[in-house]
C-alpha cells in the first residue's frame, strides 16, 4: 500500500525535481564559470565544471572594485532598513489591530490605497529632496524613505489580530503603559511574523537596484549591487566573463547562507495570517 | 481622541514618511509635468506639451508595448507556474516537501543583478549555452540579446524564474487554508483530480489568485532591473520598460518634465488597471465563489 502510494507520487516529484534543477542551474553556472581560468572556454554543456580551479578571478574582481566596502554598505542598508521595518510596521500593525480609534478605517484604507501607487512616479523629486537634503551618497537616503512600509504594516495588522485582546487587558490592569503592552506582551508572542517580515525585507533590500544606483554616486558608496552592475562596462567591454561570475557570486552567497541558517521562519509564516484575513 | 494618542503616535511614522517621500514627490512630480526643465536652467511653462510629445515619441510607444507584453506573458506563465508548483507541493504525505521549498524559493532570493549577468552569458549569440543546445539539436543559433524580435525573452524568462517562487509560496498558503473536508466530500461524490482543481482548488483560491494577479501586474509594470542588465532596453528600443525609459529620460538626458510625464502615465494605466480589477472581482466574485 505505502509503495503503491509512493509510486503515485513519482510524477510529483518528477516535475518537482525538473523546476529544482531549473532553478539552481544559474546559480551553478556562475559559481562554477567563476572558479575557472580565464583562458578556458566557456561555451558548451559540458564547461559547467572548471577543469583547473581557481580563485585567481575572485582577486581580480577585488582588484577592480572596493568590494570590501560594497559589501559593508549593503550591510549596513539592509540591517538598518530592515530593524527599522520591523520595528516601525509592528507597532503600527498593532495600533490597527488593537485599538479602535476615530478614523482607524479611513487611514488604514488609505495605506493600502498608496501601494498602487508606483514610487518612481515621484523619481525626479525624490532625487531633488535627497539632494537638498545633503543625503546622496549617504545610508540615510537608502533607510529612511522605507523605514515603513504599507504591505509591511498589513502584514503585520493581521498577524496580530489574532493575538489574543485579554492579554492586553490583563496588562493594562498589572499597569503596564501601551508601549511597554507592545514591547513585552505583544512583540515576543509575534516573533514568527517578526522573523518573517525580517527575513523578506532583508532580501528585498540586499537585492535592491533602481533606488541605490540612482543615490548611490560614488563608487566607494556603491551597494554591492550597483557595484557589480558595472562589472560588464567598466573596462570597455573586456572584463572576461570568469570574473564577473566572480563579482556575482560575491553579491549572491552572503544571502544565500542567510536563507539556508534562517530557512525555518519560511515566508508562509506571515501569508497564512494574511490569506486568511 | 486625544485618549488615543498613543495609537496615532503608533501609526505616525509611515504618514509622515508618506508625506515626505510619497506624497509630496508626487505633487511635485505633477507641477513638473508641465514644465520644460534640465535642472540647471529656470524652468519654462509648457502647458500639455510634454504629454503631446509623448504620443509622437516612438520610443516611448515602443517602452509602453513592450510593458504591456512583458506584463501579460509575465503574469500568465509566473501564476500557472506557481500555481502548478504550489498544487505539487501540496500532495498529501509528500516526501522531502521541506527540502523542495527550500531549493525551489532559492530564485528569490538571488539578485536580480546578478543573475542577470549569468544571462547574458547563458544567451550570447557565440558562447552561450542556450545556442549551444539549440546547436546540438541541429537547429540555428538565435541572437537572443541583439535581434529586435527576440530580445524581450531573456527579459521576461529571467522575470518568471525569479518571481514564480514568491506566488507559489503564497498559493500554498491559500491551499493550506481550504477546508479538507471538501475534497473528502468530492472523493464521496465520484469527482477526480481535474474536477478538484477546478470545482474545489482554484475558486477557493479566487481572492488569493487575485492579490496574486494584482500584485504581479503592478511588478511588471514596474519592471526595470531586468531589461537595464540584460539588454540595456535594445537593440533599439525593443526590450526598453516604461520605467526604465522614464529614468533615461531624467537621469541620463535630463529632462525631468518629460519624466514625470512618463511616470504620470505609467499611475494613470496602472490605477486604470487595479479598479478595473477590483469592479471585476466584485462582479464576478460572486459566481466564483468566495474563499471559505
Amino acid at each position: 500500500m505505502r509503495s503503491a502510494a509512493r509510486r503515485a507520487q513519482a510524477p510529483v516529484h518528477l516535475v518537482l525535481l525538473a523546476w529544482c534543477a531549473l532553478s539552481v542551474f544559474p546559480l551553478l553556472w556562475m559559481v562554477g564559470t567563476s572558479l575557472k581560468p580565464v583562458a578556458e572556454g566557456i561555451g558548451g554543456l559540458g564547461s559547467m565544471v572548471p577543469n583547473v580551479p581557481t580563485i585567481v578571478n575572485y582577486e581580480a574582481v577585488a582588484g577592480l572594485l572596493p568590494l570590501a566596502r560594497n559589501t559593508l554598505n549593503s550591510f549596513i542598508v539592509a540591517t538598518l532598513g530592515t530593524l527599522s521595518t520591523v520595528f516601525l510596521c509592528s507597532l503600527a500593525g498593532f495600533a490597527f489591530a488593537k485599538y479602535s480609534f476615530p478614523g482607524r478605517d479611513f487611514l488604514f484604507l488609505f495605506l493600502l490605497a498608496t501601494m498602487l501607487i508606483p514610487p518612481e512616479v515621484g523619481i525626479v523629486p525624490t532625487f531633488l529632496i535627497m539632494r537638498r537634503l545633503r543625503w546622496i551618497n549617504t545610508y540615510w537616503a537608502l533607510i529612511v524613505p522605507r523605514a515603513a512600509t504599507a504591505i509591511g504594516i498589513f502584514y503585520m495588522r493581521q498577524y496580530i489580530a489574532g493575538f489574543p485582546s485579554e492579554v492586553i487587558e490583563q496588562g493594562r490592569l498589572d499597569g503596564c503603559g501601551e508601549f511597554r503592552v507592545y514591547w513585552q506582551l505583544v512583540l515576543p508572542s509575534i516573533s514568527p511574523a517578526l522573523a518573517a517580515w525580517a527575513t523578506i525585507s532583508f532580501i528585498a533590500r540586499w537585492n535592491d537596484f533602481m533606488w541605490p544606483l540612482l543615490l548611490m554616486r560614488s563608487k566607494q558608496m556603491y551597494t554591492l549591487m550597483v557595484s557589480i552592475s558595472v562589472l560588464p562596462v567598466s573596462e570597455g567591454l573586456s572584463t572576461p566573463w570568469p570574473v564577473i561570475m566572480a563579482g556575482s557570486t560575491i553579491a549572491v552567497l552572503p544571502l544565500i547562507c542567510i536563507y539556508f541558517v534562517l530557512q525555518r521562519f519560511q515566508v508562509s509564516g506571515l501569508m497564512v495570517g494574511a490569506v486568511k484575513g | 481622541m486625544w485618549a488615543m494618542r498613543h495609537a496615532y503616535a503608533f501609526i505616525a511614522p509611515f504618514y509622515l514618511l508618506f508625506l515626505v517621500f510619497g506624497a509630496f514627490p508626487l505633487v511635485w512630480s505633477l507641477y513638473l509635468t508641465f514644465q520644460e526643465w534640465d535642472g540647471l536652467r529656470p524652468m519654462k511653462h509648457v502647458g500639455l506639451r510634454n504629454f503631446a510629445m509623448l504620443l509622437r515619441d516612438q520610443r516611448f510607444l515602443d517602452a509602453l508595448g513592450n510593458t504591456a507584453i512583458y506584463w501579460t506573458v509575465d503574469v500568465a506563465f509566473i501564476i500557472c507556474l506557481a500555481l502548478l508548483m504550489a498544487v505539487l507541493l501540496h500532495t498529501p504525505r509528500l516526501s522531502g516537501r521541506r527540502f523542495y521549498r527550500l531549493v525551489l524559493f532559492l530564485p528569490n532570493v538571488t539578485a536580480t543583478v546578478a543573475v542577470g549577468l549569468v544571462f547574458i552569458m547563458l544567451f550570447d549569440f557565440n558562447s552561450g549555452l542556450v545556442n549551444a543546445l539549440l546547436g546540438s539539436l541541429g537547429l540555428p543559433r538565435l541572437g537572443w540579446l541583439n535581434s529586435t524580435g527576440l530580445s524581450k525573452v531573456p527579459v521576461m524568462v529571467l522575470a518568471i524564474w525569479r518571481a514564480t517562487p514568491w506566488y507559489m509560496l503564497i498559493l500554498l498558503s491559500g491551499l493550506q487554508a481550504i477546508n479538507p473536508e471538501l475534497y473528502q466530500a468530492a472523493t464521496v461524490d465520484g469527482a477526480g483530480p481535474v474536477q478538484k482543481l477546478f470545482r474545489i482548488t482554484i475558486p477557493s483560491l479566487a481572492t488569493v489568485l487575485f492579490f496574486c494577479f494584482l500584485t504581479e501586474t503592478i511588478d511588471s509594470f514596474r519592471l526595470f532591473t531586468e531589461p537595464y542588465i540584460t539588454t540595456g532596453g535594445g537593440p533599439g528600443s525593443s526590450s526598453l520598460s516604461i520605467v526604465q525609459y522614464l529614468y533615461e529620460s531624467g537621469f541620463t538626458v535630463f529632462k525631468l518634465g518629460y519624466a514625470s510625464a512618463i511616470g504620470y502615465v505609467l499611475t494613470v494605466i496602472l490605477m486604470v488597471i487595479s479598479a478595473a480589477q477590483v469592479i471585476f472581482l466584485r462582479r464576478g466574485g460572486g459566481a466564483m465563489g468566495s474563499a471559505p
